[in-house]
């Protein structure tokens, strides 16, 4: 897409959209949101730059190893996180029954595996989404190869 | 209300037989109309059946909701519930929903074959 409006604008408010969406991502104990909302954010600024610039080069910026490093690490990190309540000798996935210590609520460090939990989730609903539209928006050359 | 299986069993014959074996006709276009129509009377009885909204005594409104609301500043430590709900009393359910976020992914980039 040739517009030199999209383009300054985009180039202007995506920082913005990411830091929204990291803090969504890390206030997801205290205010509305939580992993998956601020996933979709991030994912959506990264989908913008992509649409408004580039899609080549917005595929370049995240590419098949960063994503499939945060596909799978973020399904790890929630598993390792998990297993935190195993070796303090309880559930798997337990919080406060295990003894993980919950903080102050309303601080920013608090609720034990909630604050922890989100991370992960938030990595991994911002590569799927991009990769997934990535994916689908590729074109086919003349060979039929998706491109 | 005790209703014979018999009865279900023969309503659901006549419905596979009008619309997967009578031919395209006039009575076909009769039959379908009121079978379809018949079946919206049923979902607009059991919408009418529902309880009213913010009803009292009604399973949205059980001790479920207001346990969660009651206790979960002191039993999690989050002061959003719903984050509460979906990684602490939930989180078993929500590695589930990772797991098919991954399993889509992983079929979709398999399936295009891209980068």
């Amino acid at each position: 897409m040739e517009d030199i409006v999209v383009r300054a604008v985009s180039r202007l408010i995506v920082p913005f959209i990411q830091l929204y969406g990291l803090y969504v991502i890390f206030h997801g104990h205290l205010s509305p949101g939580g992993g998956f909302a601020g996933g979709a954010i991030v994912a959506s600024s990264m989908i913008l730059y992509g649409i408004s610039f580039n899609l080549e080069a917005g595929s370049r910026k995240l590419s098949h190893d960063l994503s499939s490093l945060l596909e799978s690490g973020g399904a790890l990190w929630y598993l390792l996180v998990g297993l935190i309540g195993i070796l303090l000798g309880s559930n798997f996935l337990a919080n406060k029954i295990a003894g993980v210590p919950l903080g102050t609520p309303g601080q920013l460090l608090s609720s034990g595996i909630i604050f922890l939990l989100a991370m992960g989730i938030g990595a991994k609903v911002a590569s799927t989404m991009v990769t997934l539209f990535y994916s689908l928006s590729g074109g086919e050359d003349s060979d039929g190869n998706r491109t | 209300m005790e209703v014979n299986p018999l009865i279900g069993v023969g309503i659901l014959l006549v419905i596979a037989y009008v619309f997967f074996y009578l031919p395209q006709s006039q009575i076909r276009q009769i039959l379908v109309f009121i079978i379809l129509s018949m079946i919206g009377y049923a979902l607009v009885i059991t919408v009418a059946e529902m309880p009213a909204f913010g009803a009292l005594n009604t399973p949205a409104n059980n001790l479920v909701a207001s346990r969660y609301i009651e206790g979960t500043v002191g039993e999690t430590g989050a002061l959003n519930v719903i984050a509460a709900i979906i990684t602490d009393y939930r989180a078993f359910d929500t590695l589930g929903e990772a797991t098919v976020l991954f399993v889509a992914i992983a079929a979709a980039i398999s399936t295009l074959k891209t980068h």
